[in-house]
């Protein structure tokens, strides 16, 4: 291949993936789309592997394209045909969650399947128990909505209406729902007239070749980045709030083991898979690794399965990170959030430098939904508010913005034409303030944001994660404040859910408000070594207020800024009441049920006001996502006694000083 | 007829200040290039105008391209600009609809850039308009007293107000308005309705806080550049370009400063228009390609086409531009070996300073310029104009280096890879405002200059399949002849419509009518008469249920609503593939271009020299080496057919015509060139 060509072929592919957005984005009928842009596109080789994406494709989509396509390819395998095009949104063979619908689209060359074009669309609702199909108190899948396991929805160019038919009668909205399949259709063929003109100038072996030398390079990037990274293996561990019922956290865990130039992911101990939505098909746990990969080692080379190849995952069915039918999987992006969480908490104690604070813990979808006022059928706002994002070695979080490892799309939809379309008034779009993660450097602010509904028979369902437990802070920096989604109801708050986060079907009343508040990002570090100018640049921005300021970071402003005596005073006194203990060994890890337990002297306990089961954690300066664990009062030596694996994810050794503090859904 | 006396028009870049000044029929150019001067722009215009050498009290018109709103932008040297919101929406700028709008994907480190009016200057009044534009609270002038009390103790320098629902109803937001004006007199207020009455309360916040900021700068540069000319004895009015492809009046651009981001580039657009136009062409691809960056935009029927929703920067700006599509790259773009071995070219560049490698200023590494230079493209024995020879022998050295690194030797093939990689982004900025917007680049001609467009015109012409392409005469001074030759113009919106089924063609008819008084007023105040007003109305249209918008031309002749009807469904085929007959039409918006024409003047652009063009044969790399003729475009009389390969050269550039393209020279002096 002469000099050059190759860049050519790469530039000429991401440009098909280009044109293919442009389309889909221009076309599209459901805001969720137009929108929100919640759809990515991607080519992908004739075995599933990934060729090309877009900047702006969502990897969470994307990186799980591979793994359906491997699986249409492996049920259709010789009777792939010109003409044919396959429908998939099964969680259990590759799908995300049932909302996310992959259209995928083989384009010949002369005879030969040379590549698919690969759209996933988010379709706003395909079916099941409430509108928007998304709920947080489903208890299998067949509630979430209609399974397409891998489907041929044309023949030979011959298109299976009455399976279309079937598919759209059974949803909200069909109309949109069709329009939308029209864009996917649209834009696949689009897609495939731009490839086979590639395919005629450059010639299809070239052009494949090219991909293949590509896909090397990249992979052989990633390998170089990774053979740079310490040996050994690196623990983590994490928790999701609940299954959606009840108040049992489900545990993640993650073994990465560093070995050469591969990296091997086991997710082994992780939770039973649930009755709720909190559970992931296979696909998820390589998106996530894929995606947190990606980020830390190389993050500029254009996105291409040669990145990927390193990268071995260990993840036995029947967890929630692996879930079998009829585990429902509206839960998706929380189950990914956490998987990357575990990610970057492992991978972060091999590369400090690359650590970043916790956020959102996922979607947080949130829908509100009923009749339209013309009495033409029902009107539904789907948001899925953004959080504040972690703090870095290198400088703050963001506030209430789509993170890093996720596209980049709208989380929330204009106000005016929320009010123009729907019977809602939305009160409040504004910072959440005080929701920072505290560290040297702080996490993000999140979104408070307030929706008052103008008719009565509406409802709401919420999907969110991190209710309970808040977003984590890393190297000593503290948590976020938890996500919270409430009713106000003359003048009250009310809980719309015994769950938190996970609310299905809400009966709303005309004049209430939904309050959402999302979570702050976790910070970076002691807070009381920020520098105290930047608290008072964020007390004068209004990002906290001045008592926030003295308490969280020991800074004290007088009238003409920071106070410097009072602020040294304050801060020594912080740090002397900060509870620091030795770490002793004991032979296995304290774990009841999903949770670890931490026996605390009642003297210790006393000290942080800390109570029998209230959520505790041990961070050092080095240490990645802090350990947490539910404390257990009792009479045991004045000493904090860990078991293997917490000792590993803190990265510690017996003797070693560990901070142990209180965690609470806000900071106080 | 036209009047006696100068036409005049200014561009400034970021390198060079280029004028063209026009005294009438038949009679040359007059073109002059000097330094650019940066902090003082209206010090280079000045100078540019010396360097013409015309006398002042007899230019008649002089029109400027003016970069002070992106480089005040870019420099973050606005003035301290403060918002005023409807309560609860005082973060709206800074949060958006939490979208990163300027990269950060795998990117753990990344941060938003910070919003133009911080936090604490940013202050909410109670007062709210519903989406029927029914106002539900009224603004309470004592509230309004101490906001403005506050605004001054922070120091406010500019002001921007922008409620939620302006679009529908202004009123709270221009009562509010007149009354911090009344209470802060010399600070401008800008209201968000009053530069974009749309839809989206983040994008027409962002459009007013980005308008309040460059006001302060703006209204200085331009009452300083008015007074220096008036100084020199300029009687003319100095208008500037505005980003809508039209000029303005300078009271008009102090006012709507956020309207000028594209003023250079529009200029180019506008040249390149009058030029193809002039040789019969009507529908053309710009391709202006300098040594940082390339601007390309698509000209249909004659007519530039519009883009209503931009992003400068990471803020959106919801005022109508020419769909200009800019990349960074150009000559000057550095050539390098990724990390995965690939071979990269740009975002870096070489810039002015130190310039490419064979500037011999002081740059080692190898750019797209060296590369056509070691491809015989450039030449080296001779001074270019400006008097820089350029030196082979330093372009080589950069080239050989870079192959080490790749292990390859053959300094040519590395040149000519870098130069196809640059000319695959060029296609792929044509193929953003051709294909993604439903067209098709072959029938469309490329017109390639500034610096460097016309050196590569062709090769992405070629990439694309599109077999016409047109280099106007004097390529580098195109942006310039465009601020010469523009019109005034005005544009206006209403936000206005609902299903076509439902709508009433009077009640359009009679918006029409009073959106038509509107411009013509505007027009008048800019000192033009009625008989020169023109007036074009389009409806912004889509699908019932879609979100994003084709404009669609409609005559206010119409008798029904079929041909619109029948535009826009052939219009969506084009553009996305398919056309849904059975679906109503929802229209969105109702605009207006109100354009006030000046004298055109008939340009005679042909070259005047005489006697044998011939300047050398030379080696040139053209899938393998040619001898080729290179010729002086001086001498190149009206009607001369030529075939490729050849290299045509002139002040302001190199043409390089490949084997297998006719060049002729058209009477209007653009080259017209195809390939079988």
């Amino acid at each position: 291949m002469s000099i050059g060509q190759l860049e050519l072929i790469r530039e000429s592919l991401i440009a098909v993936v280009h044109e293919m957005r442009a389309n889909v984005i221009r076309s599209s009928y459901s805001s969720i789309i137009y929108e929100g842009h919640d759809f990515s596109c991607a080519l992908v080789a004739a075995d599933g592997r990934l060729v090309a994406q877009g900047a702006a494709d969502n990897p969470i989509h994307i990186f799980a394209v591979p793994y359906s396509t491997a699986r249409i390819v492996e049920a259709f395998a010789d009777d792939i045909h010109e003409g044919d095009i396959f429908l998939h949104n099964d969680p259990y063979t590759g799908g995300t969650h049932l909302n996310d619908v992959l259209m995928l689209y083989p384009v010949f060359d002369r005879g030969r399947l040379a590549l698919f074009a690969a759209t996933r669309c988010h379709w706003g609702d395909v079916g099941g128990m409430t509108p928007g199909s998304l709920s947080g108190r489903v208890r299998e899948v067949y509630q979430e909505g209609l399974r397409i396991t891998p489907t041929r929805i044309c023949e030979r160019g011959r298109m299976n209406d009455a399976f279309l038919g079937l598919l759209f009668d059974n949803m909200r909205i069909a109309r949109e729902r069709r329009g939308d399949f029209n864009t996917m259709l649209g834009t696949s063929r689009k897609a495939a007239e731009h490839l086979r003109r590639l395919f005629d100038r450059f010639g299809g072996d070239t052009l494949l070749d090219a991909v293949e030398t590509l896909i090397a390079g990249a992979e052989r990037v990633m390998r170089e980045r990774i053979a740079a990274v310490p040996d050994g293996t690196y623990q983590a561990e994490g928790y999701l709030d609940n299954d959606g019922h009840g108040d049992e956290p489900l545990v993640g865990r993650l073994a990465l083991t560093i070995d050469g130039d591969r990296i091997e992911a086991d997710f082994t101990g992780s939770s039973p898979q649930t009755m709720g939505p909190t559970n992931v098909g296979p696909a998820m746990a390589f998106n996530a690794v894929a995606s947190i990969v990606k980020s830390f080692l190389d993050p500029d080379t254009p996105v291409n399965h040669g990145s990927f190849n390193p990268i071995a995952i260990v993840n036995p069915p029947g967890s929630f990170l692996n879930a079998t039918l009829p585990a429902p999987c509206g839960g998706m992006v929380e189950c990914r959030a956490l998987m990357c969480g575990l990610v970057v908490s492992a991978l972060g104690r091999a590369m400090p430098d690359r650590l970043v604070g916790d956020l959102k813990g996922g979607a947080n979808h949130v829908y509100v939904s009923g009749p339209r006022p013309d009495g033409d059928g029902i009107f539904l706002l789907y948001e899925y508010p953004a959080g504040g994002t972690g703090a870095t070695a290198r400088g703050d979080g963001n506030h209430a913005v789509r993170a890093f490892p996720e596209g980049d799309f709208n989380a929330v939809q204009s106000v005016e034409v929320v009010e123009a379309q729907c019977p809602l008034r939305v009160e409040r779009h504004t910072l959440r303030e005080g929701s920072c993660g505290d560290g040297e450097h702080r996490g993000g602010l999140g979104l408070r944001r307030e929706v008052r509904v103008l008719v009565d028979g509406a409802s709401l369902s919420v999907l969110a994660d991190k209710n309970v437990i808040p977003p984590f802070g890393v190297a000593g920096g503290a948590s976020g404040a938890a996500n919270r989604f409430t009713v106000v109801r003359g003048g009250v708050s009310i809980e719309p859910s015994p769950v938190p986060g996970k609310v299905g079907g809400f009966a709303l009343r005309a004049g209430d408000v939904v309050r959402m508040e999302s979570s702050g990002g976790g910070g970076h570090g002691d807070p009381l070594a920020r520098a105290a100018s930047a608290v008072a640049s964020d007390v004068a921005l209004g990002y906290l207020d001045a008592d926030q300021a003295a308490r969280r970071y020991g800074v004290v402003l007088g009238p003409d800024g920071v106070d410097l005596d009072a602020t040294e005073a304050a801060r020594a006194r912080l740090a002397a009441a900060v509870l620091r203990a030795p770490v002793v060994a004991r032979a296995d890890d304290d774990i009841e049920r999903s949770r670890r337990r931490l026996t605390l002297p009642p003297a210790l306990a006393g000290a942080l006001e800390v109570e029998d089961g209230d959520l505790v954690e041990l961070t050092t300066p080095s240490s990645g996502a802090a350990l947490r664990a539910w404390a257990r009062v009792g009479a045991v030596d004045d000493v904090l006694a860990l078991g293997p694996v917490g000792r590993s994810v803190l990265g510690i050794a017996p003797g070693d000083e560990v901070t142990l503090r209180v965690v609470r859904r806000e900071p106080q | 007829m036209a009047a006696p006396g100068f036409l005049v028009g200014i561009d400034v870049g970021g390198t060079f200040t280029d004028v063209v000044a026009y005294a009438g029929d038949g009679r040359a150019l007059a073109l002059a290039k000097v330094p650019s001067l940066p902090g003082e722009q209206w010090r280079g215009v000045l100078e540019a105008l010396s360097a013409l050498g015309i006398a002042p009290t007899a230019i008649r018109a002089f029109v400027h391209g003016t970069t002070i709103a992106t480089n005040a932008l870019l420099e973050r040297k606005g003035a301290r600009t403060a918002l005023v919101t409807t309560a609860g929406f005082r973060d709206v700028l800074e949060i958006g609809k939490c979208r990163r709008l300027a990269g950060g994907l795998f990117d753990a480190a990344w941060q938003r850039p910070p919003p133009i009016a911080p936090r604490d200057r940013r202050l909410e009044v109670a007062e709210r308009t519903a989406a029927d534009g029914t106002v539900l609270e009224v603004l309470d002038p004592a509230a309004l007293a101490s906001l403005a009390e506050t605004l001054s103790a922070r120091g406010a320098e500019a002001i921007a107000v922008a409620f939620v629902n302006s679009y529908v109803n202004a009123g709270n937001e221009l009562a509010a308005a007149a009354a911090l004006r009344e209470a802060l007199p010399g600070i401008p207020v800008s209201t968000s309705a009053a530069l974009a009455p749309e839809r989206g309360e983040f994008e027409r916040t962002s459009t007013c806080v980005l308008n309040a900021y460059l006001t302060p700068v703006m209204t200085a540069y331009l009452t300083r550049l008015a007074d220096a000319l008036a100084e020199r004895g300029v009687v003319a009015p100095v208008d500037i370009m505005g980003s809508n492809g039209g000029a303005m009046t300078l009271d008009a651009a102090a006012e709507r400063c956020a309207g000028t981001f594209l003023s250079g580039p529009v200029g180019g657009v506008v040249g390149a228009l009058r030029v193809a136009g002039d040789a019969g062409v009507r529908d053309l691809v710009t391709f202006d390609m300098g040594g940082t960056s390339t601007d390309v935009a698509l000209i249909h029927d004659g007519r530039p086409r519009m883009s209503h929703d931009n992003q400068i920067d990471a803020y959106p700006l919801q005022m109508p531009q020419l769909d200009i599509h800019t990349i960074g790259a150009g000559g000057g773009s550095i050539v390098w070996v990724q990390p995965d071995g690939t071979l990269g070219v740009g975002p870096r560049s070489a810039g002015a300073v130190p310039g490419p490698a064979c500037y011999g200023r002081g740059g080692t590494e190898p750019t797209v310029s060296d590369a056509n230079l070691l491809l015989g493209r450039l030449p080296t024995a001779r001074a270019l104009s400006g008097g820089l020879v350029l030196q082979r022998e330093r372009a080589e050295r950069a080239f050989a280096t870079l192959g080490r690194n790749l292990g390859v030797t053959d300094v040519v093939a590395l040149a000519d890879a870098a130069v196809r990689i640059a000319v695959a982004k060029m296609a792929g900025a044509v193929r953003e405002v051709s294909v993604h917007r439903g067209f098709d680049p072959r029938d469309f001609a490329l017109v390639g200059f500034g610096g460097a467009g016309p050196m590569h015109a062709f090769l992405v012409a070629a990439e694309l399949g599109m077999s016409r392409v047109l280099v106007p005469p004097h390529p580098g001074h195109v942006s310039a002849l465009g601020q010469m030759l523009a019109d005034m113009r005005r544009d206006l919106v209403e936000v206005w419509g609902g299903r076509l089924s439902q709508l009433d063609l009077g009640d359009l008819r009679a918006r029409a009518d009073r959106l038509r008084a509107r411009g013509g007023d505007l027009l008048r105040a800019d000192g033009i008469a009625p008989e020169r007003h023109r007036f074009a109305f389009s409806v912004d249209a889509r699908y019932a249920g879609q979100s994003f918008t084709l404009p669609i031309t409609w005559e206010p002749t119409d008798v029904d609503w079929t041909p619109l009807r029948r535009a826009f469904d052939a219009r969506h085929e084009e553009t996305f593939g398919y056309a849904d007959a059975t679906n109503d039409l929802e229209i969105v918006n109702l605009r207006l271009v109100a354009t006030g024409l000046v004298d055109q003047p008939v340009l005679d652009l042909a070259p005047h020299g005489a006697g044998d063009p011939r300047i050398e044969r030379r080696a040139v790399w053209l899938d393998g080496w040619r001898e080729v003729d290179v010729l002086d475009r001086e001498k190149l009389g009206i009607g001369t057919a030529l075939d490729g390969p050849l290299i045509v050269e002139e002040a302001g550039g190199t043409t390089v015509v490949p084997p297998g393209w006719t060049v002729e020279v058209h009477a209007s002096g653009a080259l017209l060139c195809a390939s079988g």
